[in-house]
């Protein structure tokens, strides 16, 4: 198969991070049964971790990336590289403006209902607004890189 | 209203000159391989300074490598 530099740095990117922010998820619901300060360090320790794991991984993979295609890595992608890149970053921006407006929605909402605060549910994931916008952004950035890799692999087969 | 589509004889000329590769002909260019690939599949059109520069790699005028057709 024919991987251009650009389409293997996006594979690198949207499995880390499916990875990564798989692993967090799973680890964020077992949070719900701690009491509410201890789970809020918790949840905080564990964006901390998240974050650093998702840079130290990026970081690695990118680096032996560029070092097995020096040349490519020079180059840094061409001008189809980036209107592919800019194709989609508009379809990640959609996913995050409307992520944005369903949390503060739910903002608003909690504002004037406080009997739907996320104390009073029967599932309570500490700094939940937090983590819907980290999951936004997660899903915005899941998007972009899969559309990215879409977009390489349809001008690879075909339409 | 006929559709129009850019098709283009970059194959060709890079096998009249002396079997080009496409390696060679996108680092002349200043593109990737894959462009040139996808250019040549007719899955991309280049930006104008970047037909410029495949014409001028073969030393032919513009309209000669692209062309402006009506479609199927």
């Amino acid at each position: 198969m024919d991987i251009s530099y650009k389409e293997k740095s996006a594979w690198i990117s949207l499995v880390s991070t499916v990875l990564i922010f798989g692993y967090y998820l799973i680890s964020l619901t077992g949070l719900s049964d701690l009491p509410p300060e201890e789970g809020k360090t918790q949840a905080l320790w564990l964006l901390g971790q998240t974050l650093l794991l998702t840079v130290i991984v990026e970081a690695v993979f990118h680096a032996m990336l560029a070092a097995s295609n020096r040349r490519d890595a020079e180059l840094d992608g061409d001008e189809r590289d980036q209107w592919i890149a800019l194709k989609a970053n508009q379809a990640g921006y959609r996913v995050l403006v409307t992520v944005i407006w369903v949390v503060l929605g739910r903002m608003v909402i909690l504002e004037f209902n406080p009997q739907f605060a996320d104390e009073n549910s029967s599932i309570y994931v500490p700094m939940l607004t937090v983590h819907l916008l980290m999951f936004g952004f997660i899903f915005s950035e899941v998007v972009r890189f899969g559309s990215q890799i879409w977009q390489y692999r349809r001008e690879a087969f075909g339409d | 209203m006929t559709d129009y589509q850019i098709v283009n004889r970059v194959r060709e000329l890079r096998f009249f000159a002396d079997e080009m590769t496409q390696q060679a002909l996108a680092e002349q260019v200043g593109v990737t391989r894959q462009t040139i690939m996808a250019i040549e599949k007719g899955k991309y059109s280049p930006s104008l300074e970047v037909a410029f520069k495949i014409a001028q790699v073969f030393g032919q005028p513009l309209e000669r490598v692209f062309q402006y057709v009506p479609g199927q």
